[in-house]
């Protein structure tokens, strides 16, 4: 029911009130003498008081969850090694920043004397710093380690860490961080809703070629702009793992964190919505979680860039990937930065009410593609509210054929079988090789399930109004109706 | 290039590219995806028992109208033996329902369901246009949506009907899903995908178009030659819920499933346990007998708001709060009748339709 809408129809605000860019005067709320060098939602911050709160952000967002069991000791100690992901973006950038200040470099400016504990001990005996360079992905795009590698370089406790996009299909960097080699290689069919999986003895192991076979393979946009994060956030985490890393900390700010909320949401990612500001990720096969930490998700991208202005960090231009722009996550970025813009509120209120929700049901499998928590009954849902098949109800499901989107939760399910509207429709199969921990995945134990089938070798064929309203009422006649629907018809189907 | 063949019945040419799926197909097919789905939603979510009296809400514009032919149409085809009734609200706009309702008036022909029409002038004492004249054009939604919310009510009670079926689509969810998050309304959150909504003493109210995306339904219309009146508002450019559309227009275009994805994703989560405890708790109004959040339900707080010329009493709690503080409403302030359910038999004569 296209309805008026009626935004207020049970009370709410119609309209959202612009308000001034700050609240009372223009000195720092804080020292209340200097004048203000920075507006954070509303409040005015001199340069030197900023700087301590920021600080102090980041470790209120850390510090709880450093020790296993937070009321049991009050001394501050991880069980593992720390890792932090950096992009060269402005966010990795102060996060790596704040973590070198706050816990690896000589403290001299804090009493309690040369011989104090807090001298002696670190939080984390080891430091790493992630470059996960995706250069690969694309044949023309720059290689940006050399100046990532020279960014982390001024932070020489922590170690610098070089992966690549393409090692998520290199046997060798798998069996490298501890993975147990597969048997076969899996391929999946991305035309084939279903998934269909297959084995291949006989294929090129070019990791470049496969992870570029991949990408192209991906029906959307949105799907190669989903999909890159995705096999970059896992890349880490078993790096991590094999590093012995207890915590891994992203520079995700609040505007990102809004940004990949709101990106997930409209991707159906609404059952792992917790896990996007706050996760905690068990390796198979062991016993520790690994907890990753976003601690500026309560600092804006705006406080990011001051930080990074301020203390003269090194921030890499990010490179853009070819194409991107119409996707989900740009049109997200695009909008709440937008919105941020004109209603600073919006971007924090996004992730006040997202921190309030949780999955509605347990979870007992997690996602061979993201490693996150799947939702069962997926499969069902997508059967029942979008006919795909006439033969509902009438056929034996193709159980008997390895299939992979039951191992897949719904938004990476969608991300590898949801089509555009444009373009042609792939009629063909196209077998695209797996990610190396989800074809590990599908031949462990768990998913012994899926019997990979004989044939295996031989691939199947296959008005804007200004403060106004204005009610309109026309008929619509058969011509409009068809202009509203035309780019789905095929060709003059009058009747 | 040479049409295709429709990929479901693999026979006839394709004539269409389904929005919801991508998939070509036949018109044959899309009349029995579409039918079929909103069959499964009904029957999934155990909407109707047999002898159910139903009011389906006809605002004379796409949704209601393709809504009226499809539970007809479902209705005969699967049995459900439920007794069908058109309820259509007239807010009293000059020249906004008149065409409308007349298309409800010819479904109620066609389709041979007894039809009720219920004005707010009758209801509230107020017409939109009286509304509008009164506090401007600047939050009269606010006005309009709480008085149809009640009116739809109010107008079931009247009819005797156990449930009230409303045309909102797939896009209005997820539309509203995007706005709650985006302006904090986890109450609202946290029940803006369930199918069925039902207050303590409200009538059962539910959405078998849920999954059902707008465009289908327009092709619907299209293919099935239904003709229906556009009654679309056009918002401000600040209003929320532009925002929220402008944007799940955006990101349908990039992927059509983004609107069933976010339904998906308003599907999976709730409000955490800890969070609903701090909710305000359901009350009776105490003035008109219908579910209020405070001791007046919001279309009384408007009422009384309109009546003492402060208008803006149901918009702002502070404005709610400052006419509390000036005192009781006199005696002679128009209300609303007190609000009772009579399901089984109505208390209003209805308008039979023509044999």
């Amino acid at each position: 029911m296209s309805s008026c809408g009626a935004p207020a129809a049970e009370g709410g605000e119609a309209l959202m009130q612009k308000r001034q860019k700050y609240d009372k005067s223009k000195n720092c709320v804080r020292c209340k003498d200097n004048i203000g060098n920075i507006v954070v939602r509303h409040a005015v911050y001199c340069k030197n008081c900023f700087s301590p709160m920021i600080a102090a952000k980041f470790r209120r967002g850390v510090e709880p969850y450093v020790n296993e069991a937070p009321k049991g000791r009050r001394r501050l100690k991880a069980s593992g090694n720390i890792l932090v992901g950096l992009s060269g973006g402005v966010g990795s950038t102060v996060i790596l920043d704040l973590v070198n200040q706050s816990y690896f470099a000589p403290r001299t400016d804090t009493p309690g004397g040369k011989e104090h504990p807090r001298f002696n001990e670190r939080i984390w005996q080891k430091g790493f710093v992630c470059y996960v360079d995706i250069s690969a992905v694309f044949p023309n795009m720059r290689d940006r380690t050399n100046e990532v590698r020279n960014a982390a370089k001024t932070y020489d406790a922590l170690e610098f860490i070089l992966v690549r996009l393409e090692n998520a299909f290199d046997d060798s960097w798998w069996t490298s961080v501890g993975g147990k080699p597969s048997n076969s290689e899996l391929f999946v069919d991305f035309a084939d809703q279903d998934l269909l999986i297959t084995a291949i003895s006989d294929s090129n192991t070019d990791p470049v070629a496969a992870l570029r076979t991949f990408i192209s393979a991906l029906p959307t946009q949105t799907a190669i702009s989903q999909a890159i994060p995705t096999l970059v956030r896992v890349l880490l985490l078993y790096t991590a793992r094999h590093l012995g890393v207890s915590h891994v900390l992203l520079g995700t700010s609040l505007t990102s964190l809004s940004i990949s909320l709101i990106s997930s949401i409209s991707q159906g990612g609404g059952f792992t919505v917790r896990e996007e500001s706050d996760e905690q990720w068990m390796a198979p096969g062991s016993t520790t979680p690994i907890r990753i930490i976003k601690p500026l998700q309560d600092v804006g991208m705006k406080e990011c860039s001051a930080w990074a202005w301020w203390h003269g960090l090194p921030v890499v231009q990010k490179e853009k990937l070819p194409g991107t722009g119409q996707d989900i996550a740009a049109l997200t970025k695009d909008f709440i930065v937008g919105l941020e813009k004109d209603y600073p509120s919006t971007v924090s209120t996004i992730a006040k009410t997202c921190a309030k929700l949780a999955p509605k049901h347990g979870s007992v499998r997690r996602c061979l593609l993201c490693e996150r928590p799947i939702q069962e009954g997926i499969d069902d849902w997508l059967t029942r509210t979008s006919i795909r098949s006439l033969s509902i109800g009438n056929t034996t499901p193709r159980f008997s054929t390895a299939r992979l989107t039951p191992s897949l939760c719904y938004s990476c399910h969608t991300t590898l079988t949801s089509k555009s509207s444009r373009g042609a429709t792939k009629s063909t199969s196209s077998f695209v090789r797996l990610p190396v921990w989800l074809s590990a995945g599908l031949q462990s134990a768990e998913y012994s399930m899926f019997q990979i089938p004989d044939e295996r070798d031989q691939p199947a064929e296959k008005t804007s109004a200004k403060d106004t309203e204005v009610w309109q009422t026309r008929k619509i006649g058969q011509q409009e109706m068809k202009h509203a629907i035309g780019d789905f018809l095929i060709e003059d189907s009058g009747q | 290039m040479a049409p295709r063949n429709c990929v479901l019945c693999e026979k006839n040419k394709a004539m269409l590219k389904r929005p919801k799926t991508g998939q070509q197909i036949c018109k044959d097919c899309f009349f029995y995806v579409f039918e079929t789905e909103v069959h499964n939603t009904i029957t999934d979510a155990k909407l109707f028992s047999p002898g159910d009296r139903v009011a389906i809400g006809a605002s004379g514009g796409k949704d209601s109208t393709v809504l009226a032919y499809v539970m007809k149409t479902l209705n005969e085809r699967y049995a459900y033996g439920l007794d069908l009734f058109l309820l259509s609200i007239d807010e009293g706009i000059t020249g906004y329902r008149d065409d409308s309702l007349e298309t409800v008036k010819r479904n109620q022909q066609q389709y041979s369901m007894p039809l009720k029409i219920l004005s707010y002038d009758e209801l509230y004492g107020w017409t939109m246009d009286s509304i509008v004249k009164q506090v401007g054009r600047k939050n009269n939604c606010t006005f309009c949506g709480v008085f149809r919310r009640q009116a739809l009510d109010r107008g079931a009670a009247m009819l005797g009907v156990d449930h009230i079926v409303t045309g909102h689509n797939a896009d209005d969810i997820a539309e509203t899903v995007l706005m709650n998050i985006m302006r904090g309304d986890i109450a609202r959150l946290g029940r803006c995908t369930s199918i069925v909504t039902q207050g303590e003493d409200t009538i059962k109210r539910s959405k078998p178009f849920k999954y059902t995306y707008e465009k289908e339904i327009v092709m619907y219309a299209y293919f099935k030659k239904l003709d229906y009146f556009s009654t679309e508002c056009i918002y401000s450019p600040d209003a929320y819920r532009g925002h929220a559309r402008t944007f799940l227009k955006n990101l349908e275009a990039a992927r059509p499933s983004a609107i069933i994805d976010i339904i998906h994703s308003g599907e999976a989560f709730e409000i955490r346990e800890e969070v609903k405890a701090t909710q305000k708790v359901q009350q009776t109004c105490r003035r008109c007998g219908y579910m209020a959040s405070n001791d007046l339900c919001k279309a009384c707080t408007l009422l009384e708001g309109l009546e003492r010329g402060m208008d803006t009493t149901g918009i702002t709690e502070r404005a709610r709060k400052k006419m509390e503080a000036e005192g009781p409403a006199p005696s002679n302030l128009r209300t609303i009748p007190f609000y009772k359910r009579t399901a089984g038999s109505p208390a209003v004569m209805i308008e039979s339709s023509p044999a």
